[in-house]
């Protein structure tokens, strides 16, 4: 085994903790399993390591096997990392017919094609989820196993998730994408966290959406004066529209469990109204973070308990109806890529 | 309830037992907060200010040694509030240090501490930081570092705690009040491992007969910061001005709102329009500011700001955390930054 195979390794090794290391070995499938018995898990992990590279070294595997392993470690750990989302424009006619073998092949051969040196290794999941490990080289030197992206796609949709790519490297795996999903444009999908599901659940809309109801909810009757004498059931009501808005927004149920988005604001500014500042015409700048364990659901209860005034806000309803968690909000009319502020009440 | 102020005699010849916790009054009931007395501590802590001077830009290194004062802008500072000391004279520092040192050592061999190292020893340094303090009242700040003295007396010690005591600005009445026995240094800021800062407090609790408290720092004293900063601007870049709310939902939400800093400056200077004749800044001002930026946010996203609770205020001047925990960014305004504190402290303290 070589340096880098043993390297690679040791950083697989070293994330998995001891409680799993005996089945995330066993699924590898590349030690017997007199070799796996013969392994002391509740070793330290360098003197276990010491061990297991000598197993690998009587079966002589090479760097092509311990990727493997590494590639089994982020499918089962789709949380380390930062995935960012990426979307595909302009399919043509053939692409919803494209199966995974051509996807593999097509894929494999432009890259090949652009990088001379390159790795590229695939494997289909069971939930149709296309996952891609390619190690880049160039015209001189061999790929680099240490620093691997990862590409998560899932056939017949739009959207492809990437862990780890470098700028250098944009510009070859967008072009070998297209060429082998059969689309003509791709861009930044504005949407990046550290959990790859709660990313796809987000696009691909795996969660419980809400639509309005028919019950009329016109601004008249929200503003008119409460008629019935009982306080309780006014307040139910109101707590019952509230929790309607939240939903409509964000969902019911389970929210993908997304941690942050950012808003970059270049408004006018907005305070009080006797303000001088409201009169001028320079930006009041600024940068918003929100983060939670599961921000979907802070927001959503943010709304129902009245933290937030309903109806939602299209700036944060648009992090679950537009897939993404990234904007940068100015006074323009809505385009294509900017949103517009709440109007001034 | 009346109550008569007495000055508490500790006659040097008694043996070191326990004294009395008061230090100039004497009650029939445990003090409170709540309780108001006549006499001369009644101006402490029952007023809360509602005006303060501007911050001033002092290049403080004119004053203080610059080896000392960037030992004071290196870390982060956990706060807490002490009682008077009692005793405590600055001609016996190193009477003190090496009485802590003994101190620490014997605690630890108790197995009081928690931590096990492979520290031969301890070595502690009192030192005397002049310069800080403003006032004729002020007691002159005192800095001291815990080394761990290694197996191998070839390797440098260590510095594996920090700690001060300061008193800036403090409230003149209240200090020329205390008894002539003791000093008040009201304002300790530690770094450092947890049981190092309870080994540091029990011994000045044990020595001088003083309380500590942990200081935490309200929204009100966030919203000073915030304007205090965003007013110094002009002359020192504070590069952004960065806020820090936690809203109670579930699961809690974090929203952090950094603005621009010359935006920032804009808004408060509109507010509190500069007048060279009166630097002083009212707290209304500090409130149209903290709301107009709550506006802001609110025409944004519809969410109300005041329904969560503001945590953190930070710029390249500075930093604090409701927490209680400070970190000093320039040696530019740190006085100011620590008037502020050492009134908090003051107010803080149980009379």
């Amino acid at each position: 085994m070589d340096e880098q195979a043993r390297a690679i390794l040791q950083r697989v090794i070293r994330k998995i903790p001891n409680k799993k290391l005996q089945t995330a070995l066993r699924a590898w499938d590349h030690l017997s399993s007199e070799q796996l018995e013969s392994l002391d898990y509740a070793q330290p992990k360098w003197l276990f390591l010491e061990n297991l590279i000598s197993r690998c070294e009587e079966n002589r595997l090479s760097l092509k096997d311990v990727t493997k392993l590494e590639m089994a470690y982020y499918i089962d750990n789709p949380s380390k990392g930062t995935w960012h989302a990426y979307q595909l424009f302009q399919a043509e006619g053939d692409a919803v017919s494209v199966n995974f073998t051509q996807f593999r092949e097509q894929l494999k051969a432009h890259l090949k094609d652009v990088v001379r040196h390159v790795s590229v290794r695939t494997k289909k999941l069971e939930d149709g989820a296309v996952w891609i490990r390619i190690a880049w080289g160039d015209n001189f030197s061999k790929p680099n196993h240490l620093k691997p992206t990862y590409v998560v796609h899932y056939l017949q949709t739009s959207y492809v998730f990437v862990l780890n790519l470098m700028s250098k490297h944009k510009p070859f795996l967008y072009q070998a994408l297209l060429l082998s999903t059969r689309h003509v444009s791709i861009k930044e999908a504005q949407l990046s966290s550290r959990s790859l599901t709660a990313m796809r659940d987000l696009l691909m809309r795996q969660y419980q959406q809400v639509f309005p109801t028919n019950q009329e909810r016109t601004l008249k009757e929200r503003n008119a004066p409460p008629s019935h004498p009982s306080i309780e059931k006014e307040h139910a009501e109101c707590a019952e529209r509230r929790h309607q808005m939240a939903c409509e927004a964000f969902g019911d149920g389970v929210l993908p469990k997304l941690e942050t988005a950012v808003y970059k604001l270049e408004t006018k500014y907005r305070g009080n109204s006797n303000n001088t500042l409201n009169d001028k015409d320079e930006l009041f700048r600024g940068v918003v973070m929100f983060s939670s364990s599961n921000l979907l659901e802070s927001f959503r209860h943010c709304v129902s308990a009245g933290m937030a005034e309903g109806p939602v806000t299209p700036l944060l309803s648009s992090i679950t109806q537009k897939g993404r968690n990234s904007f940068v909000i100015t006074d323009k009319v809505p385009g294509a890529a900017s949103q517009t502020p709440a109007h001034k009440a | 309830m009346e109550c008569n102020a007495l000055v508490v005699n500790t006659p040097a010849h008694r043996p070191d037992t326990r004294r009395s916790k008061s230090y100039g009054r004497s009650c029939v009931e445990p003090p409170s907060l709540f309780w108001q007395t006549p006499g001369h501590l009644t101006t402490l802590g029952h007023r809360i200010p509602t005006s303060r001077r501007a911050a001033k830009s002092h290049n403080i290194t004119t004053k203080v040694d610059p080896e000392q004062v960037a030992l004071l802008i290196k870390n982060e500072w956990k706060l807490s509030h002490v009682t008077p000391l009692y005793r405590f004279r600055h001609t016996q520092l190193k009477l003190y240090s090496k009485h802590l040192a003994a101190f620490i050592i014997a605690e630890k061999q108790q197995g009081v501490a928690v931590e096990v190292g492979v520290e031969a020893g301890f070595k502690v340094t009192f030192s005397a930081v002049l310069g800080i303090a403003e006032t004729k009242e002020d007691a002159e700040t005192v800095f001291i570092q815990v080394h761990s003295k290694p197996l191998f007396s070839a390797d440098t010690p260590k510095a594996v705690w920090r700690g001060w005591l300061t008193c800036v600005n403090g409230d003149p009445e209240y200090l020329r009040s205390l008894p002539p026995d003791f000093v008040s240094l009201p304002l300790f800021c530690s770094s450092g491992p947890e049981y190092l800062t309870a080994l540091v407090k029990s011994w000045f609790e044990r020595t001088f007969d003083c309380s500590f408290g942990s200081l935490y720092l309200n929204s009100t004293m966030l919203n000073w910061l915030a304007a205090l900063w965003t007013g110094c601007h002009p002359t020192s870049n504070i590069r952004y001005l960065k806020l820090a709310w936690n809203m109670p939902s579930q699961p809690p939400l974090d929203i952090a709102y950094t603005v621009n800093p010359q935006d920032a400056w804009e808004l408060w200077n509109s507010i509190h329009t500069e007048d060279s004749t009166d630097d002083r800044i009212n707290i209304e001002e500090v409130q149209l500011f903290m709301n107009g930026l709550e506006i802001h946010f609110f025409r944004h996203f519809k969410i109300y700001l005041s329904a969560g609770t503001l945590t953190k205020v930070s710029t390249a001047l500075g930093s604090a955390h409701h927490d209680g925990k400070i970190k000093i960014g320039s040696s530019d305004y740190i006085t100011t930054l620590l008037t502020l504190l050492t009134e908090c402290a003051l107010m803080k303290t149980p009379v």
